[in-house]
């Protein structure tokens, strides 16, 4: 009986324990003050981490409630955190800044949340600076409003005055009660944009998104795109100009008691609209996945990650940016990208690849074709027809050339690597700065024209394992020229290989031919 | 594969040239597509370089005429006709004439000139290191004075020794001096994660310039070490952002800033700088997308970016003139960082 005792208390203490160390500290407090302020004055409110309310009245009084609210594991951290965390309420009654202190170097085991709500004559300017909140809310303001954010959702409802805008994430949302009067600026990254207008405002209106689109309820006149800018007139025009930018995000423009569901999208519903290069960036985003294609396949988004196991006909891929991954192509394939990496897989016909920037891979070229990247690596394992491939900066590698294959880099290696079983193939080969070398086996046959240019000709060297070449140096400016001209195996054809202050090797090896599988048609 | 015997008959008569253009080419194509053969094929030619480069050296005559005795007994009469031999008769009569020739040759040869190395050989650091029990390091350093007593009376290989200075080293003493440029190769072996091997690793990363192998071939190696390495020491990342800073040729920084990507864990504050260097304002838009797509991997992790970063980030997303992608990226990046 007394051990069962001993035991029950022991357990109880133990429990008891267990659960102290897993509490958590949690304090609040709240200041309320009140200053006053100039019709024509402004408030500065900085708050990192926490909503700001802003509302707009009548009086020369600024009233400010302040709620905080600390979490922290334990009563050190809370400690801690109630100490740095403080208030500052500066300035006169022209200017009125209220801000949050934190401690310099921030300890994570504890949160905060400072809630603001402030009371303001609805004339005063409003400045709000924030990192992280639920929300920013500025209501029944005349005077300018200026939003500097992060991450949460912005509402502005009933503001007059002229606005500037910039958040990184969240949602932004404009709630005009009247006709916009004054001129808005709405930039951001991720966020969405809603704007609500009365049925009877008259704006010029910009619109600006890569990713997203752009959607209004509204008759939009002498719309048009310049690049992915829109410009349009809502209403009889001469009104302010209402900008909304976002990167990723949508942008939608309702008239007030008007349905979303009802919105068009500017960007696909253009009359009259001539063609022009950048249209691509006018197509919606998507994201696409698919194993198979059994037809044709042609595609074209602003912004795309696209993967595609296997197309069984033409392929016709056009993007602003993204991923492009695509399997085997049975028919041609044709895709540009403004930037993003490209990596192909089996293409049966022509290739034309280029992206803005980025590495392409081909895994096989069966036909030969067109490679080009502004700036980024080229890789083709197998090249089975002739191939021009040029790069703005990058090594270029070909693992198997079976063809004819044209070269250029303004900045990086070269490396092919010719077919074995190819007594000759032509190359031309071009390095602006970096090595060039030539795989080929001990058989190639070519007439030999390379040349290397040089500040540091002890350096760079010309590296070749074939008899029968005769290498010429000469001075040509402060840099010296080093060619190498001859015919191997008895001649062939032209292998044409130019580097700047690079190595040229011309190796001669036994190389195992690549052998590529045959796709089931 | 019943072709190889016949190919290995002609395997000699390809060394020596004497196959017609048709057989030659059957020859090769065999080879190629034979691993056993490519073994054969380069134990020939291997054997065929070692011949050449051996001294001639004339044969005694009387073995000269013991041989031809053995071989060509009629070889004097030259009223016979000559016997033709079965293809596998004569492949197996030209091996034994390699054989003999190539053995005779290595025996004279070690007679006639002893203490000749038919291949030179790297020199080896460790007959130095055990010379040196008092000192375990071997130092590479731009210059060193060793005493004798430290060093190996063995010189192993045939180091390449230029620029050779005789001096008196010490007037009062019997001791003298010898200075000289050696040009020898070191294999250093160790793992990944030895400071020494980080150290030297690093060197080579920031001091290597336009030698063999070039710099991006050293960031490749780097990058596949150093990707199965849990945690690579931050000196490799720091030479990586030294190489993304300042190296002139655009695929060596392409390069650098696509191998920080793959060593989160082992990012400074010095490497962070270079990438938000980089993409703020790296002219090559590869180099770009390199660095922010490793800073939106850094910010998908939930690492801290600090402000200069999330700033950049911010500007390179609304960049109007930027190229798509990156700005795409950038706001990718900013979509996963958590304000702290």
């Amino acid at each position: 009986m007394r051990s069962s005792i001993r035991i029950s208390i022991a357990a109880l203490a133990l429990l008891s324990a267990t659960q102290l160390f897993g509490a958590s500290f949690a304090t609040n407090n709240r200041v309320v003050r009140e200053f006053p302020i100039d019709p024509a004055g402004s408030v500065w409110i900085d708050n990192p981490f926490g909503s700001v309310d802003v509302i707009g009245g009548d009086g020369n009084l600024v009233s400010v409630t302040v709620d905080r609210m600390i979490s922290a594991p334990d009563a050190m951290a809370m400690k801690e955190a109630s100490d740095g965390i403080g208030l500052s309420f500066e300035g006169d009654t022209k200017v009125r800044l209220m801000r949050t202190v934190l401690p310099p170097g921030r300890n994570a085991r504890w949160s905060v949340s400072v809630n603001y709500v402030v009371r303001i004559p609805r004339s005063v300017n409003v400045k709000i600076g924030s990192k992280l909140a639920e929300h920013i809310r500025v209501s029944h303001v005349n005077g300018s409003v200026t939003v500097n954010g992060f991450s949460g959702t912005l509402i502005m409802e009933g503001v007059n005055g002229a606005s500037a805008i910039s958040m990184v994430n969240g949602h932004i949302i404009y709630d005009y009660t009247q006709r916009p009067v004054s001129k808005a600026q709405v930039q951001a990254v991720n966020a969405d944009i809603d704007v609500y207008l009365p049925a009877n405002s008259n704006l010029n209106w910009v619109a600006n998104t890569l990713n997203g689109d752009i959607l209004t309820t509204f008759p939009v006149r002498l719309g048009r795109f310049n690049g992915t800018i829109f410009h349009g007139v809502i209403g009889a025009g001469g009104g302010p100009t209402i900008n909304t930018e976002t990167m990723m995000g949508r942008i939608l423009v309702l008239s007030k008691g008007s349905n979303s569901s009802d919105a068009q999208s500017v960007r696909q519903n253009r009359p009259n609209h001539q063609a022009v290069p950048n249209d691509v960036m006018l197509q919606p985003a998507q994201k696409i996945q698919m194993p198979f294609v059994t037809g044709d396949f042609n595609f074209a988004a602003s912004v795309a990650d696209v993967t595609v196991g296997e197309i069984r006909g033409n392929c016709r891929i056009e993007t602003g940016a993204g991923e492009v991954e695509l399997g085997a192509v049975f028919g041609q394939c044709n895709v540009t990208s403004l930037g993003g990496p490209l990596n192909l897989g089996d293409v049966m016909g022509a290739l034309y690849a280029h992206t803005g920037a980025g590495d392409i891979i081909v895994r096989a070229a069966r036909m030969g074709g067109q490679v080009t990247t502004d700036g980024g690596l080229i890789r083709v394992i197998v090249a089975g027809g002739p191939m021009t491939l040029r790069s703005g900066g990058g090594d270029i590698i070909v693992r198997q050339a079976s063809a004819a294959i044209d070269a250029e880099t303004t900045s990086g290696d070269i490396t092919i690597t010719g077919d074995p079983k190819q007594k000759s193939v032509k190359v031309t080969a071009r390095t602006l700065g970096g090595n060039l070398v030539l795989n080929v086996n001990p058989r190639f046959a070519a007439d030999i024209d390379a040349t290397i240019l040089t500040a540091d000709p002890d350096v760079n060297e010309m590296h070749i394992d074939f008899n029968g070449i005769t290498v010429r140096r000469e001075q040509v400016g402060n840099k010296t020229r080093i060619r190498a001209t001859g015919k191997i195996n008895g001649g062939g054809e032209r292998v044409e290989l130019y580097a700047e202050e690079g190595d040229i090797h011309i190796s001669a090896q036994n190389i195992t031919p690549i052998r590529l599988a045959t796709p089931k048609q | 594969m019943p072709d190889c015997d016949a190919m290995r008959e002609n395997m000699p008569l390809l060394l020596t040239e004497s196959l017609d253009p048709v057989r030659r080419e059957l020859t090769h194509q065999h080879i190629e597509s034979c691993p056993i053969c490519i073994a054969e094929w380069s134990d020939y030619k291997e054997t065929w370089q070692t011949l050449e480069a051996l001294p001639e050296i004339e044969v005694p005559a009387r073995v000269k005429q013991r041989f031809l005795a053995e071989v060509m007994p009629a070889a004097a009469n030259t009223n016979v006709v000559p016997f033709r031999r079965g293809r596998t008769a004569r492949w197996l009569a030209q091996a034994a004439a390699v054989v003999i020739v190539g053995s005779s040759a290595f025996y004279a040869g070690h007679r006639v000139t002893p203490g000749t190395q038919l291949t030179p050989t790297p020199a080896q650091v460790t007959a130095i290191q055990q010379a040196m029990p008092a000192n375990p390091y071997y130092s590479i350093a731009e210059s060193r004075v060793l005493p004798a007593a430290s060093i190996s009376p063995q010189i192993e290989g045939r180091p390449d020794i230029q620029n050779v200075q005789f001096s008196d080293a010490s007037p009062t003493s019997d001791q003298i001096g010898v200075s000289f440029d050696i040009t020898s190769h070191v294999t250093v072996t160790g793992r990944p994660t030895d400071k020494s091997m980080v150290r030297l690793l690093r060197y080579v990363l920031e001091n290597e310039d336009k030698e063999s192998p070039s710099r991006s071939r050293a960031i490749d190696w780097v990058r596949q070490t150093y990707s199965h390495v849990g945690n690579p020491d931050p000196e490799i990342t720091e030479a990586l952002a030294n190489v993304l800073r300042n190296d002139e040729h655009q695929g060596v920084r392409i390069k650098a800033a696509d191998t920080l990507q793959s060593m989160q864990a082992a990012m400074t504050d010095g490497t962070r700088d270079a990438l938000v260097g980089a993409l703020k304002n790296d002219p090559n838009p590869a180099v770009r997308i390199k660095a922010v797509e490793a800073l939106a991997k850094l910010a998908r992790s939930g690492a801290a970016l600090d402000p200069d970063m999330v700033d950049t980030l911010r500007k390179k997303a609304s960049q109007n003139d930027e190229n798509v992608y990156v700005r795409v990226k950038a706001a990718e990046a900013l979509s996963s960082i958590q304000p702290r």
